[in-house]
């Protein structure tokens, strides 16, 4: 019997960025086959080819033993491959059975829409789903997450759909949630429905799953029945690189405390976060993609507010609720996402690098325009930006660029702390070393820099302690010299890994 | 298993609570509280002939508010629908005192709403303009027009068999027949219809109606031809009322028309709403409206003038309940 | 070994951007308000030569009358549609305050400085209140402020119960219809104005915030700007504009009319976007705006030139707002900058 899905030897590549290399790939019928892989790794990629998103630039992708070429989602889904999400594809207004049936509705022979039978069949569906309290004319957007998976899932088994794509399915879901995810799963097993399940979640992996397959860089690495392997062995597939010596760390002795955080609530992405920071010293903020570091950040920041906890800056407590309020304490941070949150991409270099000071860049009521002038000019320099002049367009800069100007605008406040979010995401190599190089400098100007990263070699490269968070809580904490990549990859995806020594939150 | 966190769905859902929670329901027990009241003031408010009144005189708002119901289920606006009226009224008129055939008069009125939702429908689904600027901008192209076509002149002596509006079939006026058929013609259509279930769908989740196959412009532009053609059939009601059609339009009809669909339960972002509740919506106006000389403050009737900033409040209450409920709902 | 978020060495390098005089001049020749200008240039001569009555000192000057009211309110409502937002109550918020004016004054027996001070503080109030929706209850504009037009409209019509206030005393109209030195009056405070809005705009800090908020509202908070603030600024500029232009207006007429000005939304929001601000938010400016307005009021006095009745020439904004929206639609597919 031929595969249900099969890919052989798939690449795409994006500008400048070779996202998937020569990856083989498939999936049975009554087989629940996991997706391991570092964030960047290849996977969600991989699923958007297959769920018809993206065409592969080389390689064939077949099922049932028959090459395809999918043009849009619509060809994917026809023939019984489905995505789940969890919010993006539902109509929060409309009612269960409504949205699982929109666009198939069945209709009565006089050709108007059967309610009655969407209801039926929907309360079928859900009740296979074992998911028979959920009203099927309730509204969506009255429903809980755990609830709008399902409705998400009985509208790809109303589509009958024979392969079914889990990305991150248990991220926000409470454990009752998660149980009632693995009876489906395994139902539909049973039914001989095949599912990718994408986790990280180690432990998910191997309740669940029947093979395993890692992706690393783009690379496929290995494809093992999930009786067969170890987590150990997980990991290192996952993260086993050579590391480079691009981390051109200076050695600073680290000097007195300036930062302590105790305690910080924020429902429902931090909770009960302590930790402290020294004047000189990079401390590397690891764990997964959701594990809070960036809500908690922006705790600090002022741009989310706390639910509970305290903040002492230089040993005085701090009331930070808003941005302004944490910029007058010295702290500056640079967000995740640099395009959406970190500049003004349809200004030009100038505006962006000046609008953290543009209160003081001032002569009266006016701009100083000659001050915010060689502001930029001598941001350029010092970061080495390149860019034709400061009145291009920060949007037609490359992402190495663009990042610098980022930086630049904070640096342009002085301040005492830097929070940096995925400071090299997206970049390359040699930005990537200059802005390392740049970090370093800071650090041994004084500044205390936290440092979010979901990069490994960088994290390990560039920290002088390392923190790891797990679901909001912070769970693990080593210093430059005992962290390798298996401790902290370990910490950040596993309840309690055996062959790693833990050190209990503070 | 946790005894503590009894899911909230399997509790027996509170019937009071549901009925509460449909705001058809909210509208009608208003309407009977308003009239109640009224009527306890002053039982003149309680004869028949007055709330035949009622209904007839809120036809040309509600037959209107089943297109507008629409558009702003579908995420739109339309604030031109007051200049369209008073075109389509001309149009009527002018086409009647030529001798053209009654029938064909109606027709070809409700034939020139549909033009103007043409227009707009296309600027909006296929040029991408926002509804909000294209129909402001329409509505003066048709105040300005309509004037300079009529020269500020009214129109008088239609012909007999012009005054739809003023004749009943059986006891009830024809307004409210026409009215009554065009609400139950359309509640099936956005009910029972794949088009109708559409116009929820691109409005309450625009990308995901996309990304499910629906051409989500020719569901905006046909959203807009069906108010226009409604706003069509609702100027033959407007027009046919009186032995004169004047030159300039009626003020304030658009914002008649949203405030029904929205305390009738339209929520103005777009996704939910019935044509039921912008019917009740009207009548609730036109009862509020007709009760305020009976109601007395002070020793004085309320004056008319008051009935707009009444109207005001109403619609930013409903939406603010609105956006509440969806604040709750996230 | 690399890593996979690898090189951008494979993205073209970006354009090189010319420097020196040529460059420059062509790129002020095609800005938006050069071509408007030009525009606003054609549509005098045109006048001169079709009637002899227009290119009078006196003439021009009377226009300016016209739309001082418009022109008022169009200046905070540049800022608010760079921002992204919209405000639909403005007609209705003069009119209030129009009203209050009058009904301040013969009502409530204060003397008139008081009254107009009622005036322009009714304005304060009603852009205050936008602003307070939008921000703190997270109401999109155009929603909340159709709303309050129909508010504040119900408002005035209630409170003038349809009578106006008219025998102001002489004095009064000096700010609507005399002059000082020959200059209308309101010529004067809406050249102030115009300064001080357009300079404020282009050169002070807030200014810029608000084109920020217009282009990435995420990225403006993120960068430590506070929103909230600028916006409630805005919309309660909105409301004193209006309520100066409705003291203006009063001064004008001599009366107080409660369905004073229905439609100036109109007229205002044409003005702006005709001046090349985009109805999507992040670009924009004074000079444009002000020639916008310009344009639409001499149209419509060639229009009555032409022995076009009043009313109707609202039919020519109708056109330049949709028209002004294509062309806007159509540059902003084209180029990529500002």
């Amino acid at each position: 019997m031929p595969a249900l899905l099969e890919l052989k030897a798939i690449s795409k590549t994006f500008p400048g960025v070779r996202a998937l290399d020569n990856v083989s790939f498939d999936v049975n019928p009554g087989e629940v086959h996991a997706l391991l892989g570092e964030n960047g790794a290849g996977k969600s990629t991989l699923i958007k080819i297959i769920s018809g998103v993206y065409r592969p630039d080389g390689g064939e992708m077949l099922v049932d033993g028959q090459p395809v070429q999918f043009t849009n989602p619509g060809q994917a889904q026809a023939i019984g491959i489905a995505t789940i999400y969890q919010e993006l594809g539902l109509y929060p207004e409309l009612t269960v059975a409504e949205n699982i049936f929109m666009g198939h509705m069945p209709r009565t022979a006089l050709g108007s829409l059967d309610w009655k039978t969407a209801q039926a069949r929907s309360r079928e569906l859900l009740d296979t789903l074992e998911a028979t309290e959920l009203d099927v004319r309730a509204r969506v957007g009255t429903l809980n997450v755990g609830n709008r998976q399902r409705v998400e899932i009985a509208k790809a088994l109303s589509r009958n759909a024979r392969l079914l794509i889990l990305d991150e399915p248990t991220a926000a879901l409470t454990s009752r949630d998660v149980d009632q995810l693995f009876n489906i799963v395994r139902k539909l097993r049973e039914r001989g429905v095949g599912l990718i399940y994408i986790s990280h979640r180690l432990e998910e992996v191997f309740e669940l799953a029947d093979r395993v397959t890692v992706l690393r860089d783009g690379q496929y690495i290995s494809t093992r029945p999930v009786s067969e392997v170890t987590e150990p062995e997980l990991i290192r597939a996952m993260v086993g690189r050579t590391l480079d010596n691009l981390y051109p760390k200076l050695d600073t002795t680290p000097g007195e405390v300036v930062l302590r955080v105790r305690d910080l609530h924020r429902r429902p992405a931090t909770r009960g976060v302590s930790f402290e920071m020294r004047a000189g010293e990079i401390v590397g903020l690891a764990g997964l993609v959701g594990s809070g570091r960036s809500e908690m950040a922006q705790v600090l920041f002022g741009f989310l507010p706390a639910d509970s906890g305290t903040i002492e800056v230089f040993g005085k407590p701090a009331s930070i609720k808003s941005p302004s309020d944490a910029m007058r304490l010295g702290i500056a941070y640079i967000p995740e996402d640099r395009q959406r949150q970190g500049l003004i991409t349809p200004m030009t270099v100038r505006e962006n690098s000046s609008l953290a000071v543009l209160r003081q860049m001032v002569r009266g009521p006016f701009i100083d325009r000659g001050g915010e002038v060689s502001l930029a000019h001598s941001s350029v320099k010092q970061l080495d930006i390149r860019t034709p002049g400061i009145e291009q367009l920060v949007r037609n800069l490359s992402g190495g660029n663009q990042q610098k100007i980022v930086i630049a605008k904070w640096l342009a406040s002085k301040p005492k702390f830097l929070i940096v979010d995925e400071p090299t995401r997206g970049i390359d190599v040699g930005a990537k070393a200059e802005i390392h190089r740049l970090l370093s400098s800071l650090a041994a100007q004084g500044l205390a820099i936290l440092m979010i990263s979901s990069d490994l070699p960088e994290v390990l490269g560039m920290s002088d302690r390392i923190l790891v968070m797990r679901q909001g809580r912070l769970v693990a904490e080593y210093s430059r010299a005992e962290a390798t990549q298996e401790k902290i990859v370990g910490a950040a995806m596993t309840e309690g890994v055996s062959a790693v020594a833990e050190v209990p939150t503070p | 298993m946790s005894t503590l966190t009894v899911s909230r769905q399997l509790r027996a859902p509170n019937p009071f609570l549901i009925l509460l929670n449909s705001q058809e329901a909210v509208l009608v027990i208003a309407l009977v509280v308003v009239t109640l009241f009224v009527t306890a003031l002053n039982p003149r408010f309680l004869e028949f002939g007055n709330i035949s009144d009622i209904l007839s005189n809120c036809a040309y708002v509600a037959v209107a508010a089943i297109g507008t119901t629409m558009v702003i289920v579908s995420g739109n606006i339309d604030i031109s629908m007051g200049s369209a009226l008073g075109v389509c009224a001309t149009i009527a008129g002018t086409l009647s005192v030529n001798n053209v055939p009654i029938p064909l008069v109606f027709l070809l009125t409700v034939l020139a709403g549909g033009l103007i939702g043409l227009a707009n429908g296309f600027l909006v689904a296929y040029l991408r303009i926002p509804a909000i600027v294209v129909t402001l901008g329409m509505s003066s192209i048709l105040k300005g027009g309509l004037i300079i076509a009529t020269q500020g002149k009214w129109i008088y002596n239609m012909p007999p068999g012009f005054a739809l509006s003023q004749g009943n079939l059986a006891g009830i006026p024809n307004p409210v027949w026409i009215m009554f058929i065009l609400i139950a013609g359309f509640w099936l259509y956005l009910r029972y219809t794949a088009q109708g279930r559409e116009v929820y769908a691109v409005g309450g989740n625009t990308e995901a109606a996309r990304l499910s196959g629906i051409n989500t412009r020719r569901v905006i532009l046909r959203v807009f031809i069906l108010n226009g053609l409604l706003v069509g059939v609702a100027s033959i009601l407007f027009a046919t009322k009186f032995s004169s059609i004047q030159s300039n339009v009626p003020s304030g009809y658009e914002l008649l028309v949203i405030t029904s669909a929205v305390i009738g339960g339209v929520s103005i972002l777009g996704g939910t709403g019935s044509v039921i509740g912008a019917l009740l919506g009207a009548i609730f106006l036109e009862t509020t409206r007709t009760s305020l000389p009976f109601i007395q403050i002070g020793g004085q009737p309320v004056r008319a003038e008051w009935f707009q900033a009444i109207q005001g409040t109403l619609i930013l209450l409903a939406i603010l309940i609105d956006i509440a409920r969806r604040r709750r709902m996230r | 070994m690399q890593t996979v978020n690898d090189a951008n060495k494979l993205r073209p390098a970006p354009p090189e951007e010319k420097s020196g005089v040529g460059p420059r001049l062509r790129k002020v020749l095609f800005a938006q308000e050069s071509i408007l200008a030009l525009i606003l240039l054609l549509i005098v001569l045109l006048l001169a030569t079709q009637s002899d009555r227009f290119l009078t000192t006196r003439n021009l000057l009377n226009q300016t009358r016209f739309f001082t009211e418009t022109a008022l309110i169009a200046l905070p409502m540049t800022l608010i549609i760079i921002t992204g937002g919209i405000d639909l109550s403005v007609g209705s918020t003069l009119a209030l305050s129009a009203v209050m004016l009058g009904f301040s004054w013969k009502f409530w027996g204060l003397p008139l400085e008081l009254a107009v001070a009622v005036c322009l503080l009714t304005g304060i109030v009603a852009g205050l209140f936008n602003g307070l929706v939008i921000v703190y209850l997270k109401v999109p504009p155009l929603i909340v402020t159709l709303a309050t037009l129909a508010i504040y409209r119900g408002f005035s019509f209630g409170i003038s119960q349809s009578q106006s206030v008219t025998s102001f005393p002489e004095g009064f109209a000096i700010w609507g219809s005399g002059d000082v030195g020959g200059i209308p009056t309101q010529l004067i405070i809406l050249v102030i104005a115009t300064l001080i809005v357009g300079v404020v705009l282009a050169r002070t800090p807030f200014g810029r915030y608000i084109y920020a908020i217009g282009n990435n509202e995420l990225g403006a908070r993120f960068a430590g700007i506070n929103v909230n603030r600028v916006k409630l600024l805005i919309y309660t500029f909105a409301g004193f504009m209006a309520g100066v232009a409705g003291f203006i207006f009063t001064s004008r007429v001599l009366t107080t009319r409660a369905d004073a000005a229905t439609g100036v939304e109109l007229d205002v929001i044409a003005a702006v976007v005709l001046g090349g601000t985009s109805i999507f938010g992040g670009s924009g400016s004074i000079l444009g705006t002000i020639l916008g307005v310009l344009i639409i009021q001499l149209l419509r006095n060639g229009l009555q030139l032409a022995g076009v009745t009043g009313d109707s020439t609202v039919i020519v904004i109708g056109f330049v707002l949709i028209a002004a929206l294509l062309i806007n639609n159509a540059l902003r597919r084209r180029t990529v900058a500002r």
